[in-house]
């Protein structure tokens, strides 16, 4: 893995389009409760957006929509965006569970989950605070996540 | 109406994490004022320990290079020493090392002075060896 540019934006947006649809959606589910069915499509797109950069919806809204007019600023850092990669994958498994529990109709499990992926968007939102990252961190140090190794330079 | 719980039991479950990360990282900060190791007289210079390893990819490319140019422009006679957890667990376990990389600083007589956890830039270590009794050059 290799530091290189990266835009923080694109997280950014990321984490706001969770943090509003779950929100959104919880309060609609309390009364209206197939909302909960947007969890599931918050799954695919979070796993979409790790597998492919070319499938990654928020990145293309704010590569063609929210960038251009100037909606959202970038913010090019240079990091290793593995740990984010890492930390989107968590937030799709989390996603992907909290589906499970909407298919077998546990609903309360299942917003849990949903809860917990939009408090971490948040810190990560409001305060660069990247719990996936820490976790990502602690993996590689522990072993269980391999990673190739650059020449010091 | 149980589905009003969902924020709070989450809430409550990330609470719960922050709070060990925060008491596993306070751990770590408590050593700071004291002597780990005692590694005899020396040079009553004050150094720093450099915990790494082979999977670290920020310690290879930004940490040791910044500490090879930290290196270059202080006295020789201070001891930068590169660590690798996978060969000197015990210290590493001593030191409390949860993350990588971390930069201990020690004082003359091996007293810990500051503990970066993270990449940790060469002004930032520069200060902290003046902190910790570095000669400064007139």
């Amino acid at each position: 893995m290799a530091i290189v540019p990266f835009d923080r934006s694109v997280l950014k947006v990321n984490q706001a389009i969770l943090m509003s649809v779950i929100v959104v959606g919880y309060l609609v589910g309390l009364v209206y409760h197939p909302v909960a069915w947007a969890l599931p499509v918050l799954a695919v797109m979070m796993l979409a957006a790790v597998a492919s950069p070319s499938l990654n919806v928020p990145r293309e809204l704010y590569l063609h929509w929210l960038k251009p007019a100037g909606i959202v600023k970038p913010r090019v850092r240079q990091e290793d965006p593995a740990p984010h990669r890492f930390a989107q994958l968590l937030g799709g498994v989390f996603l992907v569970a909290a589906s499970v529990f909407v298919i077998t109709n546990i609903l309360l499990v299942a917003w849990v989950l949903a809860w917990i992926v939009a408090a971490l968007a948040f810190l990560n939102f409001a305060f660069d605070i990247c719990v996936g990252c820490i976790m990502y961190a602690q993996l590689v140090r522990i072993g269980l996540l391999p990673l190739s190794r650059e020449p010091a330079r | 109406m149980i589905l009003l719980l969902a924020p709070l039991i989450a809430i409550a479950a990330i609470g719960g994490v922050a709070l060990l990360l925060r008491i596993q990282k306070g751990g770590q900060r408590e050593l700071v004022g004291t002597v780990v190791e005692t590694t005899g007289p020396g040079s009553r210079l004050p150094s720093i320990l450099y915990f790494t390893g082979e999977s670290c990819t920020i310690c290879h490319t930004a940490q040791r290079p910044a500490l090879r140019a930290l290196a270059a422009g202080i006295d020789p006679a201070i001891t930068i020493r590169e660590i690798d957890i996978a060969v000197e667990p015990d210290l590493a376990r001593r030191y409390r090392v949860m993350s990588l990389p971390t930069t201990i600083v020690l004082d003359g007589n091996g007293q810990v002075t500051d503990i970066n956890v993270g990449f940790a830039n060469g002004e930032v270590l520069h200060r902290q060896l003046v902190d910790a009794g570095m000669p400064v050059a007139a």
